[in-house]
This record gives C-alpha cells, structure tokens and sequence, in this order.
C-alpha cells in the first residue's frame, strides 16, 4: 500500500516534499507529506477525495497515534508551513502557520513582553495545529481560559480541498459562523488547519508560585479551593507524590498556586497564601519561572493507561479518590490526568467522571489495552446525531481522520 | 381571512393548533398588538409577524417547532427584542417565538461557579442573584437591564467589559437546544473540557439560526475585590486613542476601556449631568478591577500614561454611586442621543486598536460627506466602535444617506483590516457586506454548519448570511404589511 501510494503522490509532490514516517509517526501514518501551501494541501485533498485516501495533519504525532488503531495513509506535516505571518504587539494579535511550535511562537512573542496564555506541555513539541486540533491546554487555564478563548481566525483546507476561513483579525468579532469553535478539538476530522489567528496577553509583571505539601489529596484539594475562593490564582496545580519534580516530597502532595500583578498584588497574596496554607513555601523570579515549566510539563508515571478526566471542579477530588492514585490535576478548573494500571479502574473513573457531570478520554495505552476501553466517552444521542451530521457536511468523502473520533465518526 | 393572518402558511388552524398546545393567552394575532415585534433596535427595517407564540417550557418550545415542522413553516426566535442588527426581524417567517416568559434561574451552583438560566432570564438578574455572595456574570451589554440570555447567546453579546472577561461565547459552558423539528438536543456541559465538537460554542452567536436555545448553563466568576473607575477627558478623539495604545502596552489589562467624543458627552452631560466639562473633544471611562492590594499603583500609572499622552484631566470616581454614575452614562448614551434627533442606528464595526485615529477620522469625513450628524461612544480596548449616526425616519433622503454612510464606515472598518460586527450580529444590517468579509468558499462552509441544525432553513430564514449571488436590497424599509 505505501509504495503504491508513495508513487502516485509522487506525482503530486516533489520527492522532498514526501518521506517514510520516522519513529512513532509510523503508527499515525503511512507516508506523511510535507505540503507548503494551500495549493499544494488543497491538491492533496482533492487526491484522497477522489482515491478515498485516509489523511490527517500530524503534528509531533502525539495525539494520533493514540487516537487510531490503525495510521492513516497519508500524514500531512505542516512543517513547511510553520512561520509567524503577522504579528502585531501594538494590536496583540499574531497570525501563525499551523505547523509552527509554541515554542517558536512564543519566543517570538516574548521579545514584545506578551503571550499566548494557553501553554499545553512540551511546547517545543507541540505544534499550533496540534493544540487546536486535540483542545490541548495547560495550566494557565483557571485565570485565562482555554485556547477557544484565544483563537480569533481559523484557516483551514476542507472537503474539495478548498480554503476557507472563519472569524478575522480582530480581538471582537462576531460576524459569521463561529468555525473557530468547530475547528477546536476536532481532532483532524474536519479538515485540515493551516493558519492560526490569537489574541494575545501582557506577560504579568511579576509571577512567584506558593508551595505546599499536603498528606491526603482531599485535605489538598480542600486547602486550593479556599486559595481559589480568596484570590486570583493564576494557576492551581496539584501533583500526587508519584509526579517526580524537583521539590516533591516524598509521600507528599504538591499544591502549586501560581500568583502574579505588580508588587503588591502578589505580596499580598502570598501573605493569604501562607496564612491559609501554614509552612508555604515561595519561590519567586527566575526560580517560579524554572518551576512553572517543570510544573507545565511535569509527567505522569509510565503507566498502561493514561487518562484525562474533566468534572464539576468541586467534584473532581472524589473521582480521584482512590488509594494510590497517581494524578495531576488542574484542580480548581475540574480538569486532571491520570496514570492507570487496567481498563477495569479506567471504566470505574470515567463512570465517576460521568457522575460528576464531566467525562474522560483516554490519553495514551498499552496496545494490549486498545478495544478494552473506548478513547472518548459517547455524547448524548442528539448531540451525536448532530456531530455527525456536521461530519457528513464537512468531510462528505470520509478521509479526513476517519473512525477514531467520539461515535466511531 | 382573519385579522393578522394572511399568507405563507399561516391559517387559522394553526392559530388553534398552537393555542391548543400553549394555552390562548400565549399566542398574539392581532394585528395591533404584533405591530410591537415589528422591529428590534434596529429600527430601519420592520416587518411584524403573522402571530407571536409565547411559550413556557422546552416542552412548549418542543412542541411548537413540531408543530411548524410538519405544516413547513418558518419561524423567528426573539429575546427582549434590543438587538441592534434586525436579528429578530421576521423576513420569511410568519411565526415569531418569545422565550421571554421563561425567565426562571434553574439553579445556582456558587461552588462551582455555574448557573442554569432559561433563555427569558435577564442579562442582569443572573448578577442580582449571586452578587451578595460576591459573584457576577461578566459580559454586561448596554442593555443588560433589559436584554434576555438567549438574546445574548444568539447575538453573542459583548459589552465594555469584554476587554477583560470576554463576550457570551466564553462564558456559555452547554445550552439546551430545540431543534427545528422540534428534537430536544443537550449540548455541551456543566465541565471545562468538551466531548466531541463544540457545538455549544457554534450554537453561540448564530442568531437564531438553529433553532431555539431552552436552557442555559453560563460560567460565574468571582466578583474583583475592588474597582478603580477613571474619568479622562482630552482635547479630541486622536490624543484619547493614542492614551489607550499606551495603557493596553503597559502591560494592563483593565475591565474596561470606553470613549465617548464630543457629541455623546454633550448629550450625555445634558441627560445625566455627569460633570462634563463643556468643550472636552474626547472622554475616556479607564476601570481596573482586581485585588484590592496593587490596585491604586495600577491607577497612578494608568493615570501617568494618560496625563503623558495629553489628558486634560484625569479623576478618579470618589465612590461607588460616582463609579455608578460614569456607567449609568456610558450605558445608556445611546438613549441619551435620542434627545438629539429622532432616529439613529448604531454601527458595530471593528478595526485593530491601532487603527482608532483612522478610522474615526474616516467617519468624520464620511459624516460631512453625506451631511449627517454621527457621534461615537465605543469600546476603545477592543477597537469595537459604535458611530451612532442620527437621522429622520421622516426625511426619505436623510434615511437612505444614514444607511449609505453606515455601509461605508463598515467598508472602511474592512479597509483597515477589522470586521464588520463586534457583538451586535449581522442580522440584516450587514447581510449584503458579508461577501466583502468573508469568500465564497467561507460562505458555503457556514451554510453547511447552519444546515446541520436546520436542514430546512426554516429558523430565522434569511439571516447571517447572504442569498447566494443575490444583493440584499435593505434601502427601502421591509414593512410589506399596510398598517
């Protein structure tokens, strides 16, 4: 199949444009290709159309090798188009190719003191296509939100390989369809996202992280939501002992509240903090900053399984609730990943996931796992009724990522 | 044919049949009194409905659209009717349907920061209800004191503290939603993270379009511990615009940032004696919220950065009945400016911050061009401008240049990069400059997503997006109907 196939979009494409997939990009992709323009994707869709080649964008190839059970034929690696468009600092607003890093985008919006404040993991790994195609976030998310809050415009290539584009450059925007909402955390089944329009924030004036060391998640979870409740966290983290970092204390939970704003907000803070939290411990300047990136990426243990879970945010301290549980939890936003050692205790969590008005998906298994437990959780009859609909509507031949979506979509 | 009824569908089995399902009291016929939905804020174009379903329950609403459903008719969805785009003006629909008489707040969760509001909830009896526990519910649209939740999730509203908070679509977690053939569907949820495609976050901001939004589970947020309201006045609108680029640069991000020129705060000071000055050519509503601890530091260098660019004065509300006041003002310019003339439209377009000085220069010349007064009181952090152009309904001329003039302030908004609507909605207003926006390509994709909620077109026909090929024709008033 790859050869043949590798032949035929040979025609399309130069011999450097097209390559073998390299490490895990074999189990999301037969051939991956390297397009540099719209023409070049809008070609390559109107190819698969016609032949019903499966094709879906890439990424690191983090997100989909979990997703599919078998890789698609085609990769599309937006490598080449990966360049910071326009950026505005005056207007703060950036336009970026799909294919660019976080890190790369957020290098080049440093130099202007901003940021894009959704700071999924490993975001030299990370591409801008990825974070919107899986709804990646991180753990900024308590005071600025998720990247639907950031994406003003969205460019994508769509059935007949056409382009289109939804939403503008603009900070407000309410004309038209919102195709940036559809577009996130569509997992590739829609099309194929090329170009990115954010809003962006000031870096804060000063940021420092309060720590502290909890025995029980319960007494932790109870302790940041008071912290929550009383202030305006930047970020809540909780971590289980089994989360290695730097300053994990054997046995112990990690709360780390992340505070910001001029002098006197955070000072001020902090004092609540450890009034609240007696035996905080506080790092401030380049040492918060160190701890934040490890806390952004800081990793479950190997496990199985790994899940993610979003609930009621008060009600996600009892779907952890079990002895041993290895986790990290964006508390205070209901939202938390976790290590698992079987599918039976994955069905136990997503069942209190569902109970806390929330639900899980599967973040990566064991191929011994793969059929024994569902990667999403199934929406509500109508609205899976409707999302299919939308599927049928934006992808009429089927090829873009099929069968690996909620519903089998 | 009975008094009301006439055409498209509509007889007076219907009539029966929805009285059947609702109850009489809930249906409207009469000719005089549908004359009352004749029109929205938008006041350019009317059109009353046939008749006016007023249910109270999903399963009304239910109901109701099975009914239409079988006998193929359209309908139009419609809040407290204060939108300013013609959102709710019935075009091809015989039947309009008001949520306004489920206005119950299903439930308060504060722990959690949630609300379940049915559609006919007020914009700001969701705040009433949670304030004395210190909560609030942040996109605050003018006429919030009127304006209804499903109003504002079909328009997407915004209002001057979306410069901080966002507009509706960040804050609306799951709706309930009826589909046109009557189907219940539940979309999204109470939880951050979504299953499946965001279709909650389509249905925001579709303008009534895919049917009819039942119920609603909106984000609370915690009230700041205090505010900093400041008043600035300069010598014109170029000075104020350049002190906002400097105070967004800073690296703050206040709650709002509102402007006013020379025409709103004359009558704005004659309506509610503020205090303003007489003379001042621009004036600024600066509010930083957050901890109480840095925030007078914030203020004085907020302050400094305005009285650096050219502030004339720069004072701080006293008090929270002063702070009231500056926003009493700025909310309700728009009726202050009915003192000065008997019509106006409100234009809602938007241009990147940068652009401010440009385009309101471009309006000035366009005012003079066509011979028309047009004042502007707008959210300056978001570059979302509201040029109020002031006419006659009475003069045909004075009419149609107001609507001429509004079309080329949006086309100059596209010119410089912007967008046609920063939270008012296409409606009918902006139908015609759609393709100027958006490609044919963009256009047909949007009709794909409209046509997965209402394969028939029978929700709101004839909005958001235009006939393709066809050019709207909105310079003549759409009153078909001899009054």
């Amino acid at each position: 199949m790859s050869s043949v196939l590798q032949t035929e979009l040979g025609r399309l494409f130069d011999a450097g444009r097209l390559r073998e997939p390299r490490g895990f990009e074999s189990a999301a992709a037969e051939v991956v290709v390297e397009p540099a323009s719209l023409d070049e994707i809008g070609e390559l869709v109107r190819k698969c159309e016609r032949d019903r080649i499966c094709v879906a964008p890439i990424g690191a190839c983090r997100t989909l090798r979990c997703l599919r059970s078998a890789p698609v034929s085609a990769g599309v690696s937006l490598i080449q188009m990966a360049g910071v468009i326009a950026h505005e600092p005056d207007d703060m607003t950036v336009v970026v190719g799909a294919g660019a890093t976080l890190a790369a985008l957020e290098a080049v919006l440093a130099r202007h003191g901003q940021h894009l404040p959704v700071d999924p993991p490993f975001p030299d790994q990370t591409t801008v296509g990825a974070m919107l195609g899986a709804a990646h976030s991180g753990l900024t998310r308590l005071s600025a939100g998720t990247v639907r809050d950031f994406l003003i415009g969205v460019q994508f290539v769509g059935h007949g390989g056409k382009a289109v584009r939804g939403g503008g450059r603009v900070v407000k925007n309410v004309a038209g369809y919102d195709l940036m909402k559809v577009m996130i955390g569509s997992f590739g089944t829609l099309g194929i996202i090329t170009e990115a329009t954010f809003k962006l924030r000031p870096l804060p004036e000063l940021y420092a992280i309060a720590i502290g060391y909890h025995c029980a998640p319960a007494e932790a979870f109870e302790t940041g939501f008071r912290l929550h409740d009383a202030l305006a966290l930047l970020h809540l983290e909780l971590l289980s002992p089994g989360i290695r970092t730097p300053l994990t204390r054997e046995g112990q939970y990690l709360l780390a509240a992340g505070v910001g704003g001029n002098r006197k907000d955070a000072d001020y803070q902090l004092e609540e903090i450890r009034r609240l939290q007696p035996g905080t411990l506080i790092l401030e300047g380049a040492d918060a900053r160190r701890f934040y990136r490890v806390l952004r990426d800081a990793e479950l243990p190997q496990a199985p399984l790994r899940m993610q879970i979003a609930a009621l945010p008060r009600q996600l301290p009892s779907c952890l609730d079990r002895p041993g549980l290895q986790f990290r939890a964006h508390a205070a936003a209901g939202v938390a990943q976790l290590a698992l050692d079987d599918a039976e205790t994955a069905a136990g969590i997503r069942r209190a996931a569902a109970d806390a008005r929330g639900h899980a998906r599967v973040l990566s298994l064991q191929p011994a796992l793969r059929g024994l437990i569902p990667i999403f959780d199934q929406p509500p009859s109508g609205a899976l009724k409707l999302m299919r609909r939308l599927k049928a509507a934006f992808d009429p031949a089927g090829i873009f990522n099929p069968g690996c979506f909620v519903g089998g979509i | 044919m009975e008094d009301g009824l006439r055409g498209s569908g509509i007889d007076s089995g219907l009539r029966a049949d929805l009285e059947a399902l609702v109850g009489a009291d809930a249906v409207v016929s009469r000719r005089s009194e549908l004359k009352v939905y004749e029109c929205d804020g938008w006041t350019i174009e009317k059109n009353a409905p046939d008749l006016l379903v007023m249910p109270r329950s999903t399963e009304q609403v239910s109901a109701i659209l099975r009914l239409l459903h079988r006998r193929g008719v359209a309908f139009v969805p419609r809040g407290a009717g204060t939108g300013l785009s013609g959102g709710c003006l019935p075009l091809a629909a015989p039947v309009m349907i008001c949520t306004s008489r489920m206005n119950r707040i299903v439930s308060i969760d504060l722990s959690n920061r949630r609300v379940e509001v049915q559609p006919g909830v007020v914009n700001l009896h969701v705040t009433d209800a949670v304030r004395p526990q210190g909560y609030f519910y942040a996109p605050d649209p003018s006429s919030q004191s009127a304006c209804t939740i499903g109003g504002n999730i079909a328009e997407n509203s915004g209002g001057p503290h979306t410069l901080k908070y966002g507009v509706t679509a960040n804050h609306v977690l799951g709706v309930e939603l009826v589909l046109p053939d009557g189907e219940v569907v539940e979309l999204g949820g109470p939880a951050e993270e979504k299953l499946g495609y965001d279709l909650a976050g389509a249905v925001v901001g579709s303008e009534g379009t895919v049917g009819i939004v039942t119920r609603a589970t909106l984000r609370l947020m915690r009230a700041p511990q205090s505010y900093r309201t400041m008043l600035a006045l300069f010598d014109d609108v170029d000075t104020a615009t350049r002190a906002v680029s400097k105070i967004i640069a800073d690296g703050m991000v206040p709650g709002a940032i509102e402007m006013m020129d020379r025409l709103i705060i004359g009558a704005v000071e004659a309506a509610f004696h503020v205090g303003f000055p007489p003379g001042a050519g621009a004036a600024l509503i600066v509010e930083l919220d957050g901890l109480a601890a840095g925030l007078d530091d914030h203020a004085s260098r907020a302050a400094e950065l305005m009285r650096s660019c050219g502030a004339r004065s720069v004072e701080l509300a006293r008090d929270e009945a002063q702070r009231q006041l500056l926003w009493k003002a700025r909310k309700r310019a728009f009726g202050a400016v009915g003192r000065l003339a008997s019509n106006y439209a409100t234009q809602d377009g938007v241009v990147p911050r940068t652009r401010l000085p440009d385009i309101l220069r471009e309006i000035t010349a366009i005012a003079a061009r066509y011979r028309l007064r047009i004042g502007n009181v707008f959210h300056a952090g978001d570059g979302n401008i509201h040029p109020i152009v002031l006419y006659e309904e009475r003069d045909a001329d004075e009419t149609r240049r107001a609507i001429e003039a509004g079309r080329e302030i949006l086309k100059a908004c596209l010119a410089m990069g912007g967008s046609l609507t920063g939270e008012h909605g296409i409606g009918v207003e902006k139908l015609a400059e759609m393709p100027l926006l958006f490609s044919p390509d963009d256009l047909r994709v949007m009709a794909e997503l409209r046509a997965v909620f209402d394969p028939d077109n029978r929700s709101n026909p004839g909005k958001v997006l235009p006939r393709p090929g066809s050019c709207v024709e909105v310079s003549a008033p759409r009153r078909q109907v001899p009054l």
